[in-house]
C-alpha cells in the first residue's frame, strides 16, 4: 500500500507553483500565437491530455482522475485554459531535480516537445531544462521498436478471462533470443490484496486507481507464461523512431498520473491504445471503442491498420510446451518420464539408452517436476532436490537443441471470430412456432467458430434473447444471461485440472400449472473432463441451481444433481455438443427436472455460423420439446 | 437426503477456493540486495489477479527511486542478480542443456561477446554442479559460484567482475 501512497505524493509535489511568470512578455506572445493557431483544438493536444468528447453535453472531459495532471484549475474540462497554463508553467525557474521534484518542462515532457515544435520556442527567452532523470530513463530503455504483447485469456481468473495487453519496448541490441531483457509498459491497478472475484466487482465501478508501470519483460513472461500458463502473443509493430520517442515521452508524463481503472472500458487495453494514439494521432484507435474494450479487439484494431504489423512471435506457456512434449513421445517414453519424475535420475533403464534419448527423457521429466511443483502438488524442497538431480544428469550429456517447440497455432487471437454476436432464428416449442433474436456483446462459447480462443473456455456476457411466438401479439424475453462461464479442462495421466461452471441471469422455467415463467436463475458446479479438443471431450459435473421468482411456490427453488456432456469436433467447421442434466429441487418449490439437448454448429468462415439446437425437457411431470435454427453473425 | 442436497447445492454455487496467492518474488532492498529462494505460485481458481498486481519487480514510471530501480529502470548493479533471481528455474535448465533463451539473455546482460558465447555455454554446462547448489537455490550463492567459474576460465575471466 505504501507504494501507492508514495506514487500519489510524488504526483503532488513535483510541480512548482507557476504564478510568477504571468508578466513575461514572451509568454504572452506564445499564448497569443497558440490561440491564433487554435492549438488547443488539434488532435495532438487532445490526445496528450486525454480529453474525450462528452456524450451528452458539448465539450470534452479529461480522463485522468488526478488533479496534478492538470496545470489549470479547470484543466479537466477546458483544453484551452490547460494549454495556457502549461505554457506558463514552462517558464518556471530552474529546479534541482530530485526523486520528487521535476521542472514542468520535464514532468510534462511530451507536452513540452510538442508545444516547442508547434510554436518554435526561442531557447533564449524560454530556456530549455536538462531533464536529467528523463534522459537517463530514455537512454536506459534504448527503444528502437514497440511490440504489443497479448497474454491470452486465463479463465481461472475472472479479472483476466478476456486476456490482457501490455507494451514491450525493444532495444536495438536485443534479438529474439534475448528479448527477455526488454522492458514492458503495463497499465494496471495498483497493489491490492483483493481476490479475483472482488477485484472484478470493484473494478466495474472504477474503485481502483490505475497506474502505468514498467518492469523487465522477463518478469512478465514469468508471471503469465510460467506461473499462469498463458500463451503469449507478441505483435511487433511498425512505428517510426519519432513516434516511439513521442510515445515514451508521453508514458513518462503519465507515469505518476492516476486514471481510475474500469474493468470494461477504461482498462489496460484501452490505455495502451491511447498511447498509440499519441504516437500517431492519425490512428484514432481509442475513438473507435465505445462501451466496452476487450483486449483481443484492441489487438485486432491495431494490427488491422495497414502496414502496422511487422512480425508475430508466439511464446507458448510452460504448460503448453510440456503438453506438446508429452504428446510427441511414445507411451513407453511417457512411462519412463513418470518414473524419472517420481524417483529421480538414478534409473537403470535410462543408463542403457543413447545419450540423445536420455537427454529427451530427463528434460521432459524436469519440466514435469516443475509443473507439479508450481501446481502445489509436490513438497517444494523435495521438488527442488529432484529438479537438480535431473538437470545434473542432463548436464553430463552432450548439448542439444530442443526439438519439441510447439508450432504457432494456425489461427492467431486477432484472426479468431469477432467478440460480438447477433443471432436471428426460427424454431418450434411445444407445437408453437417462434422467431428469435439474440445479441451477445461478448465473448466466446464452445460451439463458436474455432481458432484464436482458448479451447474449452466459454464466456458469455450479457447474452439477451427475445422470442416471438406465433399468434402472440408481442415478443417475450427468453433469457438474459449476465454471466455464463464454463471452463472445461481435460485430465490425463499428467494433468489433473478441475472443470467448473457458473452462470446467472434471467431464464425461463415451468410453473406447476405448466406456464413458462421468467425467474432469476443461478447455476454452478464442478466436474471433470477427459479427451482432446481436436476430436472429442467428455465431461461430467455435479451442479447446483437456485431459481428465485414470485411465480414459484414459496418464491424459490433450490436443487442439485448431475450433468454429463460430450463435445465432438469432427471437422474444422463442424462442432457438436450433446448434454444431459437432472436437477432435484428439494427445497422451496419442490420438483424434479431432467433435460437432454444436442447442439450443432457449422461455421462459414470465422464470422458466420449456423446453429441447430434440439432439446427435450422433462419438467413438472410433462415433456417439452424445442427445436431452434439460428444464424450467427460475429461483428 | 434433503439436507445433503442443500449442502451440495450451496457448495456447488459458492465460489470455491478463494485463495490469496502469496507473492514469492523477492524485490530489492534499498541499499543492499537481499534475495531468498523462491518457488512457483499455483494457478489457483480465483487467485489474486495479476492484471491488478504490481509485483515487487514492477515500478512506477518517473516515480523516483524504488528498491533497485530508478524511474522504472533497474540499476545496473542489480540487473544481473534480479535476472538470476527471477529466472533461476529456467536458467538451471538452460545451463544443463547447454543453450536456451534464458542463458542467452544472461550472457547478453553480462556482456559476453558473440565470440565467447560457446565457451560461456560450455563452462556453465560442465560446471553445473558447482553453480546450481542442491536444495533451494540461493541467488547470491549462484552469482558467487558463476563468478568463480568465469574467473577460472582463461577465455571468460574478463566477464567475472560483471556478474
Amino acid at each position: 500500500m505504501s507504494r501507492v501512497v508514495l506514487l500519489f505524493m510524488l504526483g503532488m509535489f513535483c510541480i512548482p507553483a507557476p504564478t510568477f511568470a504571468a508578466a513575461n512578455p514572451y509568454l504572452q506572445e506564445l499564448i497569443k500565437r497558440a490561440h491564433a493557431a487554435n492549438l488547443a483544438a488539434v488532435p495532438e493536444w487532445l490526445a496528450l491530455v486525454h480529453y474525450r468528447k462528452n456524450l451528452l453535453f458539448p465539450g470534452v472531459t479529461g480522463q485522468a482522475d488526478d488533479p496534478h495532471f492538470y496545470l489549470a484549475p479547470d484543466g479537466k474540462t477546458d483544453p484551452g485554459a490547460e494549454l495556457d497554463a502549461t505554457l506558463r508553467a514552462f517558464f518556471a525557474p530552474p529546479v534541482v531535480e530530485t526523486d520528487t521534484v521535476q521542472h514542468p518542462q520535464c514532468r510534462f515532457i511530451a507536452r513540452y516537445v510538442w508545444l516547442k515544435r508547434s510554436l518554435h520556442f526561442d531557447p533564449q527567452r524560454l530556456p530549455p531544462q536538462r531533464c536529467e532523470r528523463f534522459r537517463k530513463w530514455r537512454a536506459a530503455l534504448n527503444a528502437s521498436a514497440l511490440t504489443l504483447v497479448f497474454p491470452s485469456a486465463y479463465i481461472n481468473n475472472p479479472s483476466s478471462m478476456f486476456g490482457h495487453t501490455l507494451l514491450r519496448v525493444d532495444a536495438p541490441n536485443q534479438d529474439e533470443r534475448t528479448r527477455l531483457l526488454a522492458y514492458a509498459v503495463n497499465y494496471a491497478v495498483g497493489p491490492t490484496n483483493d481476490n479475483g472475484m472482488f477485484f472484478t466487482l470493484k473494478s466495474l465501478i472504477g474503485a481502483y486507481p490505475g497506474l502505468f508501470s514498467i518492469s523487465p519483460y522477463y518478469v512478465k513472461v514469468k508471471e503469465y507464461s510460467d506461473m499462469e500458463n498463458r500463451d503469449i502473443w507478441e505483435y511487433r509493430l511498425n512505428f517510426t523512431q519519432e513516434e516511439i520517442d513521442r510515445l515514451l515521452r508521453h508514458a513518462w508524463e503519465l507515469g505518476p498520473t492516476r486514471f481510475n481503472y474500469y474493468f470494461f472500458d477504461e482498462n489496460c487495453a484501452y490505455y495502451l491504445l491511447s498511447l498509440f494514439d499519441v504516437a500517431r494521432p492519425s490512428l484514432a484507435l481509442t475513438s473507435s471503442f465505445h462501451g466496452w474494450v476487450i483486449p483481443v479487439d484492441t489487438v485486432r484494431s491495431v494490427v488491422e491498420k495497414s502496414g502496422m504489423l511487422a512480425q508475430v512471435v508466439y511464446r507458448p506457456a510452460n504448460n503448453t510446451r510440456l503438453r506438446y512434449r508429452l504428446t510427441h513421445i511414445t507411451a513407453a517414453e511417457r512411462r519412463e518420464v513418470r518414473r524419472l519424475a517420481a524417483n529421480g535420475a538414478r534409473n537403470p533403464v535410462l543408463q542403457g539408452l543413447p545419450a540423445a534419448e536420455q537427454a529427451k527423457l530427463l528434460e521432459t521429466a524436469y519440466a514435469l517436476v516443475r509443473y507439479q511443483d508450481s501446481a502445489d502438488r509436490r513438497d517444494h524442497l523435495a521438488a527442488a532436490r529432484l529438479s537438480r538431480e535431473l538437470l545434473l544428469a542432463r548436464s553430463r550429456l552432450p548439448a542439444g537443441k530442443d526439438e519439441f517447440e510447439p508450432p504457432m497455432p494456425a489461427v492467431r487471437p486477432d484472426q479468431g471470430h469477432k467478440t460480438r454476436r447477433v443471432a436471428v432464428g426460427v424454431g418450434r416449442r411445444d407445437g408453437r412456432n417462434f422467431q428469435s433474436l439474440a445479441v451477445r456483446p461478448a465473448y466466446n462459447d464452445l460451439l463458436d467458430p474455432s481458432g484464436g480462443y482458448t479451447s474449452g473456455a466459454q464466456i458469455n456476457f450479457m447474452d439477451i434473447a427475445l422470442r416471438h411466438y406465433q399468434g402472440s401479439g408481442s415478443a417475450e424475453l427468453e433469457r438474459l444471461t449476465l454471466v455464463d462461464i464454463l471452463s472445461l479442462s481435460p485430465r490425463d495421466a499428467f494433468f489433473k485440472p478441475v472443470s467448473w461452471k457458473i452462470n446467472t441471469g434471467i431464464a425461463r422455467t415451468r410453473r406447476r400449472d405448466g406456464e413458462h415463467v421468467a425467474v432469476y436463475h443461478t447455476n454452478g458446479g464442478a466436474g471433470l473432463a477427459l479427451g482432446s479438443w481436436n476430436n472429442m471431450v467428455a465431461y461430467g459435473f455435479f451442479e447446483g441451481t437456485l431459481d428465485i421468482g414470485t411465480q414459484l411456490h414459496s418464491d424459490f427453488a433450490l436443487g442439485a444433481g448431475p450433468s454429463v456432456g460430450l463435445f465432438i469436433h469432427p471437422l474444422t467447421p463442424w462442432k457438436l455438443n450433446l448434454f444431459a442434466r437432472a436437477q432435484d429441487y428439494a427445497v422451496g418449490d419442490k420438483h424434479g427436472e431432467s433435460e437432454i439437448s444436442l447442439a450443432q454448429s457449422i461455421s462459414f468462415g470465422r464470422q458466420q455460423a449456423l446453429r441447430l439446437t434440439l432439446s427435450a425437457k422433462h419438467e413438472r411431470g410433462k415433456e417439452w420439446r424445442t427445436a431452434a435454427l439460428d444464424w450467427h453473425w460475429y461483428f | 437426503m434433503k439436507n445433503k442436497l442443500i449442502i451440495a447445492a450451496v457448495l456447488a454455487l459458492s465460489p470455491v477456493g478463494v485463495v490469496l496467492a502469496a507473492s514469492n518474488n523477492t524485490g530489492c532492498g534499498v541499499g543492499s540486495i537481499i534475495f531468498k529462494g523462491q518457488s512457483g505460485v499455483a494457478p489457483q481458481v480465483l487467485a489474486v489477479t495479476t492484471n491488478g498486481t504490481l509485483g515487487n519487480q514492477t515500478f512506477g514510471i518517473s516515480s523516483g527511486t524504488l528498491g533497485c530501480a530508478k524511474d522504472g529502470v533497474v540499476n545496473t548493479p542489480a540487473m544481473v542478480s534480479m535476472f538470476i533471481n527471477t529466472n533461476l528455474d529456467k536458467l538451471a535448465h538452460d545451463m544443463a542443456v547447454g543453450n536456451g533463451e534464458t542463458l542467452e539473455s544472461l550472457a547478453s546482460l553480462i556482456g559476453v561477446d558473440d565470440a565467447h558465447k560457446a565457451a560461456f555455454f560450455a563452462a556453465t554446462k560442465s560446471h553445473f554442479a558447482e553453480i546450481i547448489p542442491s536444495g533451494h537455490a540461493n541467488t547470491q550463492y549462484v552469482i558467487g559460484a558463476l563468478n568463480h567459474v568465469l574467473a577460472s576460465n582463461s577465455e571468460l575471466a574478463q566477464y567475472a567482475h560483471l556478474v
